[in-house]
């Protein structure tokens, strides 16, 4: 059986079709395969969903896992990490998950800086119930909750992201397999809690926005230059149509993990145990 | 013999020390001590007061009536001295005027010469506590300016002074804890200080994420991980973990939780103590799944009921609840029990790292794969309710109740957690069975017999609505309609207790 062959369940795949989450997957897979390839345990990966369209990869994925619930990505994460470090823990969340119902654990993630990495399947709504804006939807979005459009102004969570100490940002384009997948590996191997948005557009609901794949150009890597991060970050504000979005590794610094600060934590990673067999 | 002493002051004045150094002293001379600690939400100021109480036999609680006042300030005396005996003393500030933060100490030997105990042990206790001469010199001049009005004699008790947080955070580390993770809320909060404290010694972690959600979810993350894992709170904490209870209990994945209560509803009163949250401990949390509820109801319950509740909660995969109280945690005990040898915990389960194990917040199947199909639906249902049932089994085995007082009495009192103490002093020379309830879910059946057994039963608790008398009418279909409710954010004096049970009977 190949490793990919064994990364895969039975499961059957119900997003719509065509949908770039099996974009998502792909990449997905393609890291893992990669990571086991260069001596990672497969029994040592263990993922976590919120709730939303993005967190049915957790079927289709044959790792460890925790379907958690909306918005609680990071804390089911953290506290993966926090019960045996010696796992790689990569949370999936979609931006209602993260920016609104989540965004507490958001802003904290970055200070803990725990070795975890968050992937957010951003496709700018709430899909799953049926197209309501999220915090990172387009003003003048209609839908049935705000049939006159949405008047709020969108966050930027890449600005966020940097501004709360998170030490690995990064932005990618769901079907810009190639990039998304360099993208996907180099957080997963950043030491320190890594963020990546993917730009996923929604062919059923946010479809105004499903052209702004055209406006993504990949930037050089930036390691620890924060203030050409906030440059780079304020290029595009989720609202507009044009100009050019910016995908690629915004700002990326080696600081002290959670679990390297915690004697506790790092005295199990050294013995590199398991809770169970202590 | 029962003395009743306040000890009052301004937050910040220290009379924890007080009632801490004479306490010390007076279980090592041999008597037991109960410690109430009033204190309002403040940090400076205000009005603090403990009632210390101590007695030649066991005892659990204070009484109204003092013996005697140790002033800090004028104010306590303003307040306090309706309370005192006609005989009571009072021990005041007066001529330590210049001892500055060392007052405390000289009040604590003042007091210990009116009790007519030796010289020798105060100033033991408070060099061990202070190490330095000030201090000594301080309970030595206390001591001086004051007679001798009792006489204690040496007595040969074995005693240890415990509050309920310290006894829940030794029974969180001898079940093996590897992670307790928290958020600040009076008065769950002195298990967070507790197990802080002790976590180098003992080799495990204490963190304390953004809010009590990230509290309960992350707990949950690590005890998938395979970690033993605790977590903490008072009512709104609680309230918010509630998704997380839920989650439990579609996930299994083992979460152990300490719930203290307060008076609620709200913010409601912070810093004092209710028993207002059994209902919210018996079913916070959307749709069916079984818990565990255990209310331990002194120090040493604590320790063995927290093991418990850690034990089920992992050989079940079940949501365990340590119900208690402010009174119970923040108060200070006396007991000359050791608590029993902790069950071992041992996780059988499969962890991620073995093998691949998925845990889930859907309806899944027995791979933790996620289905909306109607019979693994009901099969799932069905599998949590056995769960239920095995668990029902597993802890007829626990003292689930325990009976206390005249066994054969057809006087029968109902109560459950801090107010044991208070109920076995009130009856102690009256005809009465209590029984003590500390299995809350499940339910002991024996309940139900001694119930029948009995010709006069009183219901007591510290909540307006007398929530174990709903739990138990909704159990055997029995009403008790005798009910002593005590909801004024007070615990119950066993003296005042005591004149309320005798009206009824």
């Amino acid at each position: 059986m190949s490793l990919k062959e064994r990364l895969s369940t039975k499961n059957e795949i119900t997003w719509c079709p065509g949908c770039p989450n099996f974009m998502i997957l792909e990449s997905v897979k393609r890291v893992f395969a990669k990571l086991i390839k260069e001596g990672l345990k497969q029994n040592n990966i263990a993922i976590v969903t919120g709730i939303g369209c993005h967190a049915k990869i957790f079927d289709y994925i044959n790792v460890s896992g925790f379907y958690g619930l909306h918005g609680r990505v990071l804390p089911t994460a953290l506290g993966i990490k926090l019960g045996n470090p010696n796992l790689s823990v990569i949370g999936f969340a979609g931006d209602g998950d993260t920016y609104a119902e989540g965004m507490a654990h958001f802003i904290h993630a970055g200070r803990y800086n725990a070795d975890i990495t968050l992937v957010v399947h951003d496709n700018q709504a709430f899909a799953l119930t049926t197209g309501q804006p999220t915090p990172t939807t387009q003003q003048g979005y209609k839908s049935k909750v705000e049939p006159q459009g949405q008047h709020n102004v969108p966050i930027n969570p890449i600005k966020l992201a940097l501004v709360s100490g998170t030490t690995f940002v990064a932005r990618t384009y769901a079907l810009n397999l190639e990039h998304s997948t360099k993208i996907l590996e180099a957080a997963i191997k950043h030491k320190g809690f890594s963020f990546v948005e993917v730009i996923q557009p929604c062919l059923q609901f946010n479809k105004d926005m499903n052209e702004i794949g055209k406006l993504t150009y990949v930037i050089k890597d930036n390691k620890g230059d924060m203030r050409r991060a906030l440059e780079l970050a304020d290029e595009w504000d989720y609202n507009s149509k044009n100009g050019k979005i910016p995908i690629g590794i915004f700002f990326q610094k080696r600081e002290p993990t959670l679990e390297e600060k915690w004697p506790r934590l790092s005295n199990l990673m050294k013995r590199k145990v398991e809770r169970k067999n202590k | 013999m029962r003395l009743n002493v306040l000890i009052g002051g301004k937050a910040g004045q220290g009379i924890n020390a007080v009632s801490g150094i004479v306490s010390s002293v007076l279980v090592k001379y041999g008597y037991f001590t109960f410690n109430y600690r009033d204190y309002p939400s403040l940090i400076r100021g205000g009005h603090n007061f403990n009632v210390l109480s101590i007695s030649d036999k066991k005892v659990g609680s204070h009484e109204s009536e003092l013996d005697g006042i140790v002033a800090l300030d004028e104010k306590t005396i303003e307040k306090h001295k309706s309370e005192l005996k006609r005989e009571g003393f009072i021990i005041t500030d007066k001529g330590f005027e210049n001892l500055g933060k060392n007052l405390n100490i000289a009040l604590a030997g003042a007091l210990i010469k009116v009790l007519g105990i030796d010289k020798k042990l105060l100033i033991d206790e408070v060099k061990k506590r202070f190490r330095n001469e000030k201090s000594s010199e301080a309970a030595e001049r206390g001591y001086k300016s004051q007679k001798e009005k009792f006489k204690l004699k040496k007595l040969k008790n074995k005693i240890s002074i415990m509050t309920g947080s310290q006894a829940i955070a030794q029974g969180a580390i001898n079940s093996g804890i590897d992670l307790y993770i928290g958020y600040p809320m009076t008065p769950s909060t002195g298990v967070l200080h507790e197990l802080a404290g002790q976590q180098e010694k003992y080799g495990y972690m204490v963190f304390i994420p953004e809010n009590e959600i990230a509290v309960a979810n992350a707990a949950l993350g690590a005890s998938f991980a395979g970690a033993k894992v605790m977590i903490g709170s008072s009512g709104g904490g609680v309230d918010l973990m509630t998704e997380a209870l839920s989650l439990q209990g579609q996930s299994e994945v083992p979460l152990t939780i300490y719930y203290c209560s307060r008076p609620g509803p709200g913010t409601g009163v912070p810093t004092y103590t209710s028993q207002g949250d059994l209902d919210s401990a018996l079913r916070a949390g959307h749709g069916e799944f079984p818990r565990v509820v255990i209310a331990p109801g002194d120090p040493i319950e604590c320790i063995e009921k927290t093991n418990e509740a850690m034990y089920l909660a992992e050989k079940f995969g079940t949501l365990s609840i340590v119900l208690s109280d402010k009174h119970l945690a923040e108060s200070e005990f006396s007991s000359d029990r050791n608590p029993r040898k902790p069950l071992k915990i041992e996780i059988k389960r499969k962890i991620p790292g073995e093998d691949i194990v998925k845990a889930n917040s859907y309806e899944h199947d027995s791979k933790g794969n996620t289905t909306e199909d109607s019979r693994l639906t009901a099969e799932g249902a069905e599998k949590r309710i056995k769960k239920y049932q095995q668990i029902k089994n597993k802890v007829k085995k626990f003292e689930m109740i325990k009976i206390h007082g005249n066994k054969n009495s057809k006087n029968l009192i109902v109560g459950w957690g801090s107010t044991k103490g208070a109920i076995l002093d009130a009856i102690s020379d009256l005809d009465f069975k209590f029984l003590q309830v500390l299995y809350l879910k499940p339910l002991s059946d024996e309940i139900k017999k001694e119930l029948l057994k009995a010709e006069n039963i009183i219901l007591i608790e510290n909540n307006v609505t007398g929530q174990l008398g709903r739990l138990i009418r909704e159990k055997t279909g029995i009403k008790i309609k005798n009910r002593i409710l005590k909801y004024d954010a007070r615990p119950f004096c066993s003296d005042e207790l005591k004149k309320e049970i005798l009206k009824i009977k």
